[in-house]
């Protein structure tokens, strides 16, 4: 008996040396909520890695103040609002100082509702709807562009460089999509483009015969192509080609992703994506791309470079801040004025940072720069 | 009259990949009134196994030189692993069960649909996979009508397994045993039928036709993904009730209509409510005619 109590004794003991060896070391978990699983996974990985990778180069740059480390935990979002919604409270529960995420619009809306009450901070690096950040939330940021200024780029293009009288829509009935798809229909109309039609089809679907005759049939000069991700992007680019269709393609930031060009090569080629601009001579860009090569290896998608600036302005946010209280943060974030990857970051009243969308086409094996809506110029 | 016809033939090309699924979910029903919910699995493998063995010969060289003969190769070699695996999945997951319940088995059946869907992407990862391009998108031109050859080849073979699939039960041997063991388990045991070996080649079979529609899809669309089995299993089940759930003939008759409603549907109405239709005619059959097109003569040519 008196065996085992020593035993229980320098155990506990040892286990309070354990705990109180980790408590000393101050460590910052920061958060991801991304579709880690499921179809829309590349794009969420990618998330995922460009906070991992930001907390990395943060710390090696002797950056994190009054914290000793940073852990990243990363919950599946899987672009399904119910499913991050959960995530989020899991988060919530684990006592995140911020959150860098969601992917789709229809998750980031109803998870960002709860990170707010919280409060936690939340930062979105690839969400484009409106309304993610027009709610009136105090703790809600965005990397990215708004689809109002993706839809008008995209109609600008149409318009004057290629000269289209009309457009035929499609869209697969997500928050993200089915809106974008709006906006670029009123935006059409109003520069005299005419809709021909704009129809949908469902998220997950297979076939498109039905829809791309539609299409050949009414012959619009340009097919505009709103869809989630580059996984539906993919088969529809692959079907559309093979069953002849004439017009030029114009799609968006979600189909945008070198997975896109990989598995949709040839058919690939030619198609137009309204993407922000990224400066790629820039100190900090090649700094991440070489870490991220290091890292996860290949070459990142575009919301791997949103999501490190995301991750990264919320840690020097909280660095300078020197806590993780919410309403110390946010008063950093208003304040933020420094270089990002993608963009100089500066955050509007209601938590955006701007858009600058430009014209990319698939060259070959990868995005080539093409037009520039703002100025007008090709690059 | 141009854009019917051609909606015709994506409907039918469409039809014929339901029809060949849903055979597997009324033959297995036909035999151990199970609906075997991981069935649609077996098709996503076989859509898989294509991509693998078809990228293995491309590889090597032997797609552009040899196509037919590395389509066929990799047919009945996907088709031969999907059968093995769907008599594996007997043995494992129903045979155990067959004098439980039925709802024992059909939960069974869930679970071992999930255990596939998962192992298939743990294995092969969440991103969708390419097809190598066996022929060329060459198109055939009738009027304004287009035909690709993808959709020719996929429309005949579908039609041979098709025909293949009805001389089998029709007039083979062991056709005769499935269809004695559909009427009267008891009974052709005591004729000398071996049931266990009859209701594996069921699966077995069934499996093998959902192996070449997952292959075919996957050349037919381009792309094969972990998840591509269930949407396609869930219309192929409501094609073989459609059809009379236990009838062959019901099913492939339910497959072809699915396929087609949806595609009209798509193209007259819009494509968001494509699904929509496809089960509203799933419903109304269901309410006017509760054993499906075929289900009458159910005792003779169930399986």
């Amino acid at each position: 008996m008196q065996r085992i109590i020593t035993k229980a004794l320098v155990l506990s003991a040892l286990c309070v040396l354990l705990i109180s060896g980790t408590a000393v070391a101050k460590t910052l978990k920061i958060g991801t909520l991304s579709p880690i699983t499921g179809p829309y996974a590349a794009d969420g990985n990618d998330i995922k890695n460009g906070a991992v990778i930001a907390a990395e180069i943060f710390q090696q740059k002797g950056l994190l103040k009054g914290f000793d480390k940073i852990e990243v935990v990363s919950e599946d979002s899987a672009c399904d609002p119910r499913q991050a919604v959960a995530a989020a409270n899991k988060l919530l529960s684990q006592g995140v100082a911020f959150v860098d995420g969601a992917y789709c619009s229809s998750a980031t809306i109803p998870s960002s509702e709860v990170l707010n009450e919280g409060p936690i901070p939340m930062i979105t690096p690839a969400s484009t709807n409106p309304d993610v950040t027009l709610r009136g939330l105090k703790y809600m940021w965005r990397m990215c562009g708004i689809d109002a200024h993706q839809s008008k780029s995209a109609v600008e293009f149409m318009a004057k460089v290629l000269k289209a009288k009309t457009v035929f829509i499609i869209d697969d009935k997500t928050t993200y999509s089915q809106h974008l798809a709006e906006y670029v229909a009123e935006a059409a109309k109003a520069a005299g483009i005419q809709v021909l039609a704009h129809d949908h089809v469902n998220e997950g679907d297979m076939d498109f015969s039905a829809v791309l005759t539609k299409i050949k049939q009414a012959n619009p000069d340009v097919f505009y192509m709103s869809l989630q991700n580059s996984a539906a992007g993919i088969p529809f680019i692959k079907q559309l080609r093979q069953a002849g269709v004439k017009a030029q393609v114009l799609s968006q930031d979600a189909v945008y992703h070198p997975q896109f060009i990989e598995k949709a090569h040839d058919a690939a080629q030619g198609v137009y994506f309204t993407f922000g601009f990224i400066d790629d001579t820039t100190e900090m860009y090649k700094t991440f791309l070489k870490a991220y090569t290091a890292k996860v290896g290949g070459q990142p998608g575009g919301y791997a470079f949103y999501s490190f600036d995301a991750a990264w302005t919320m840690l020097t946010a909280v660095s300078k801040a020197g806590s993780t209280d919410p309403e110390k943060i946010r008063a950093e974030m208003m304040k933020m004025d420094m270089p990002g990857v993608t963009k100089r970051i500066k955050f509007d009243q209601n938590g955006d940072s701007g858009s600058n969308y430009i014209i990319q086409v698939v060259k070959g094996d990868k995005f080539v720069n093409y037009y520039d809506p703002s100025t007008g110029k090709f690059y | 009259m141009d854009f019917f016809l051609q909606q015709c033939i994506n409907g039918l090309t469409l039809g014929g990949f339901y029809a060949l699924i849903a055979l597997g979910y009324t033959m297995v029903f036909g035999v151990i009134q199970l609906i075997n919910f991981a069935h649609g699995e077996f098709f996503a493998a076989g859509g898989y196994m294509g991509v693998i063995l078809l990228s293995f010969c491309a590889s090597m060289g032997f797609l552009e030189t040899h196509p037919l003969l590395c389509l066929g190769g990799s047919m009945l070699l996907a088709m031969g692993y999907c059968a093995m695996l769907a008599m594996a999945v007997e043995k494992i997951a129903y045979m155990p069960l067959r004098r439980a319940s039925r709802l024992s088995m059909l939960l069974s059946a869930l679970g071992m649909s999930i255990f596939l869907q998962n192992g298939l992407m743990l294995t092969q990862g969440v991103y969708s996979k390419s097809y190598p391009t066996v022929f060329t998108n060459k198109v055939l031109h009738l009027g304004n009508v287009s035909i690709s050859y993808m959709q020719i080849m996929t429309l005949a073979l579908t039609a041979g397994l098709l025909v293949g699939l009805n001389a089998l039960v029709f007039r083979t041997r062991i056709g005769t045993a499935m269809r004695a063991t559909a009427q009267d388990k008891v009974m052709s045991a005591l004729v000398g039928i071996n049931a266990n070996r009859v209701i594996s080649m069921t699966f077995a079979i069934g499996a093998g036709l959902a192996a070449a529609a997952g292959i075919m899809v996957g050349m037919y669309y381009g792309t094969v993904r972990y998840d591509m089995g269930f949407v396609p299993g869930i219309k192929a089940f409501a094609a073989a009730v459609l059809g009379g759930i236990g009838n062959i003939t019901g099913a492939m008759l339910g497959g072809l209509i699915i396929g087609l409603v949806e595609i009209f549907a798509a193209a007259y109405i819009s494509g968001e409510y494509k699904d929509v239709f496809a089960f509203i005619i799933l419903i109304a059959m269901l309410y006017f005619r509760p054993t499906g097109i075929m289900g009458e003569n159910v005792d003779d040519t169930r399986v």
